[in-house]
């Protein structure tokens, strides 16, 4: 019993052993018999080529986690590659791009985001206040946000006026680092802002932003321009290769973007007051707005990170491939759901976590490794994937322990009855929000 | 065969002008940009010419309203280069019994009654492409070498074509050994990238690399100079040609050779006002090919000011 419950808490990771072994004994040998699957380059190019997909699952999950959807993130990425290739090789952009607009933006983007915080607790008063009392928007509570964020604006626009043109193009890479995330965050701060106040359906409004994001992008690159292409040579692409580069000779960087997003948001959600709150909503949005959570700010912090990873994911795009294009990210979005429901992510929301989106991604990206070393044909890699998606899914969503006690145990309502409590592990603080979703279920 | 031309169809002047449409299917891939540049230009050498061009979007409904959108207009003649044939050969008789004259550009559709189609032709570019392949390789009889193809859209019959040309000759020669089997990059550099990474990994001798257009032929490339091999495969070919890409990228000699697929826009634009003179028009156009290496490169940066 204990170790049907063991095998499907971890059934994800066998998964992921599975999938590596068939890649170990399927895999083709160099000439010096080396397997060229377990090789370290093979496996480090296979991080490489997730990294992106990686980044934008990673804000994806915290999105899906809440209950949302995020279908922008493609488009959004599309955008950031037609900034940041723009910044990299337009004259007029490139000079810009040094110090001046990164330092604008950056900080327009946290006086935005400052003041947004505070008009929320706000706006999303009856539900806010723990008592479920009104609160209403004082005048104290304006200023106190109010006005730091103009005085943040104001130094923001000085700053950016004084520096435009001053620094050297060398450090102008910086400036594309900051400069393309910080205008797709503001995307995803759009569409957080009209789920969260326009409280309209995540679908729809992600939905116009893939489409309309799209449209943003192909007119930043002009009209005839249907890619922007970055070539090697001037200052600020050779400083811009280090993104390709491996780090250290170790890891290749993109992967070390990849790997940081997912330890950092992993911790944030399971150590955090914002995590805690995130599974809360997820698991029942009325519940958490009764028990006093700002469900607002949390929605809008998600759709925001989701926003800024895609940002930062088409400025490795950029780097990985030379060219920034309105459509580079076409379909990613489907992608990066994949990988977060073969994660275990429910797509109900409040179940799952970013240890299954890492190995979903994972899952994914050796599956394509393997059938590209196998050298199978295109249109039957794609048939495969999609079995692999309806088969990890389906053994995540039928619980595996009640499988196995199917065959061996009579007792197989309790094994099942076992695993479903086993399931809680997945909500690092749950108990607040069980009771508080017991209480409803009692109420109704 | 003789041209087709709606029954009762006289090529009217409104205010001066005629009134030229043409649907576009999508601007989305560079190529397609470059065609609309071309028919652009030539017809500021039209001065008694109106152009009006829609974007498909690459979507067959909305390429299909844009038709429909320009048959209301009464356009004197319909230029279209469709998506795919058979969403559009309904589109394209409406306007035929609307009285205007069709050309059909680049890919065709399924109705005899169009006027003239124009295009390249890929089986021979693939055929030209293929036999300068087995020069590289030590010429007919004698070639060997490892060849990694990367296919475009496997759904699409210019990737076809392309591919059966190559192999009309690659596959004479018992040398040549293909090393992936059919894989597709789906026309982009970032797909072709990812592509080559797992060839270079797999096979330690790669000689040869062609790509069934430029960027991912450039994405290819990219991936082999990232694992430091650029200089180890020395022929790596693509198809297209365009100035901005394809050229420059041979003239830099990170391309060894690429193939023109010249776009119908400018010999579209110009057939249709013959046919609006009046003057008669042969039924098909193939566009020619032309190899592009080191040698021209330049020749054809310079035409395009880009040199």
């Amino acid at each position: 019993m204990r170790l049907a419950r063991l095998l499907s808490r971890t059934k994800l990771y066998w998964g992921l052993l599975i999938i590596c072994l068939i890649g170990t004994l399927t895999s083709p040998h160099t000439s010096s018999g080396n397997n060229i699957f377990l090789s370290y380059a093979n496996l480090t190019d296979v991080l490489r080529q997730v990294s992106i997909t990686g980044l934008v699952a990673t804000g994806m999950t915290m999105v899906i986690l809440l209950g949302g959807i995020d279908l922008s993130v493609g488009s959004t990425m599309g955008f950031a590659t037609v900034i940041c290739a723009m910044l990299l090789t337009k004259p007029g952009w490139t000079s810009a791009s040094a110090m001046g607009v990164p330092a604008a933006v950056l900080t327009c983007g946290v006086a935005v985001a400052l003041a947004a915080r505070f008009i929320f607790m706000g706006l999303a008063r009856g539900s806010d206040a723990s008592a479920g009392r009104r609160r209403e928007i004082t005048l104290s509570s304006w200023r106190s946000v109010g006005i730091p964020g103009l005085l943040g604006l104001i130094t923001a626009i000085a700053v950016a006026w004084w520096t435009a043109g001053q620094v050297p193009v060398k450090f102008g890479v910086l400036g594309v680092l900051l400069v393309a995330p910080c205008l797709a965050l503001v995307l995803g701060a759009i569409n957080g802002l009209l789920i969260v106040t326009g409280r309209m359906q995540p679908f729809i409004v992600t939905l116009a932003m893939m489409v309309s994001a799209l449209g943003i992008a192909r007119l930043t690159a002009g009209q005839d321009n249907a890619v922007v292409p970055v070539y090697t040579g001037t200052n600020a692409t050779e400083a811009f290769e280090l993104l390709r580069s491996m780090l250290w000779g170790v890891l290749p960087v993109p992967s070390v973007f990849f790997l940081a997003a997912i330890i950092l948001f992993g911790a944030i959600l399971r150590f955090t007051t914002f995590g805690r709150y995130a599974y809360a909503i997820g698991g029942n949005v009325e519940a958490a707005k009764l028990s006093g959570i700002k469900v607002a700010q949390v929605q809008l912090t998600a759709y925001l990170l989701s926003g800024l990873l895609a940002g930062i994911a088409g400025v490795l795009f950029v780097a990985q491939y030379r060219q920034g294009k309105p459509d580079a990210g076409a379909g990613l979005e489907l992608d990066a759901i994949a990988a977060v429901v073969i994660g275990g992510t429910s797509l109900m929301g409040g179940r799952g976590g970013l240890a299954g989106t890492f190995v979903g991604v994972l899952i994914f990206g050796l599956l394509s490794d393997i059938l590209q070393l196998q050298n199978i044909d295109s249109n039957v890699q794609l048939l495969m994937k999609g079995l692999i998606i309806v088969c990890t899914v389906l053994v995540q969503e039928q619980n595996l322990g009640q499988l196995f006690s199917r065959w061996r145990f009579s007792r197989s309502r309790e094994a099942g009855a076992d695993t479903k409590t086993a399931e809680s592990h997945r909500l690092p603080s749950a108990t607040k929000v069980q009771f508080a979703r017991e209480d409803l279920d009692e109420a109704s | 065969m003789t041209v087709y031309l709606p029954a009762g169809w006289s090529p009217a002047k409104a205010a001066g002008k005629w009134k030229v449409g043409f649907s576009q299917c999508t601007t989305l891939e560079p190529w397609r940009v470059q065609f609309n540049k071309d028919i652009q230009a030539e017809a500021k050498n039209q001065p008694d010419v109106d152009l009006v061009i829609t974007d498909g979007q690459d979507k067959t409904e909305k390429q299909v309203a844009d038709c429909e959108n320009l048959i209301v207009q009464q356009v004197n003649v319909l230029l279209i280069s469709p998506k795919e044939s058979a969403g559009l050969t309904g589109v394209v008789e409406k306007a035929i019994d609307a009285k205007i004259p069709v050309i059909v550009l680049d890919r065709n559709v399924d109705t005899k009654r169009i006027t003239q189609f124009i295009g390249g032709d890929n089986v021979a570019i693939g055929k030209a492409a293929g036999e300068y392949a087995v020069k590289l390789l030590g010429g007919p009889g004698k070639a060997a070498g490892n060849v990694v193809e990367i296919w475009g859209g496997m759904g699409t019959q210019p990737a076809h074509d392309r591919h059966d040309g190559f192999h009309a000759f690659t596959d004479k020669e018992p040398g040549i050994k293909n090393l992936l089997n059919n894989q597709s990059g789906d026309w982009k550099q970032d797909k072709a990238y990812n592509i080559m990474t797992t060839a270079l990994r797999n096979n330690e001798k790669i000689d040869l690399v062609y790509g069934h257009n430029d960027p991912m032929a450039y994405g290819a490339y990219l991936a082999a100079k990232d694992a430091g091999r650029d200089k180890d495969i020395k022929f790596i070919l693509g198809i297209d040609g365009l100035p901005n890409e394809g050229v420059t990228w041979v003239s830099k000699g990170q391309l060894t050779a690429t193939f023109l697929y010249a776009t119908p826009g400018a010999e579209g634009l110009r057939q249709a006002v013959k046919l609006l003179k009046g003057e008669k028009l042969q039924p098909v156009i193939t566009l020619p090919t032309m190899l592009i290496t080191k040698d021209n490169a330049s020749d054809i940066l310079k035409k395009n000011g880009l040199l």
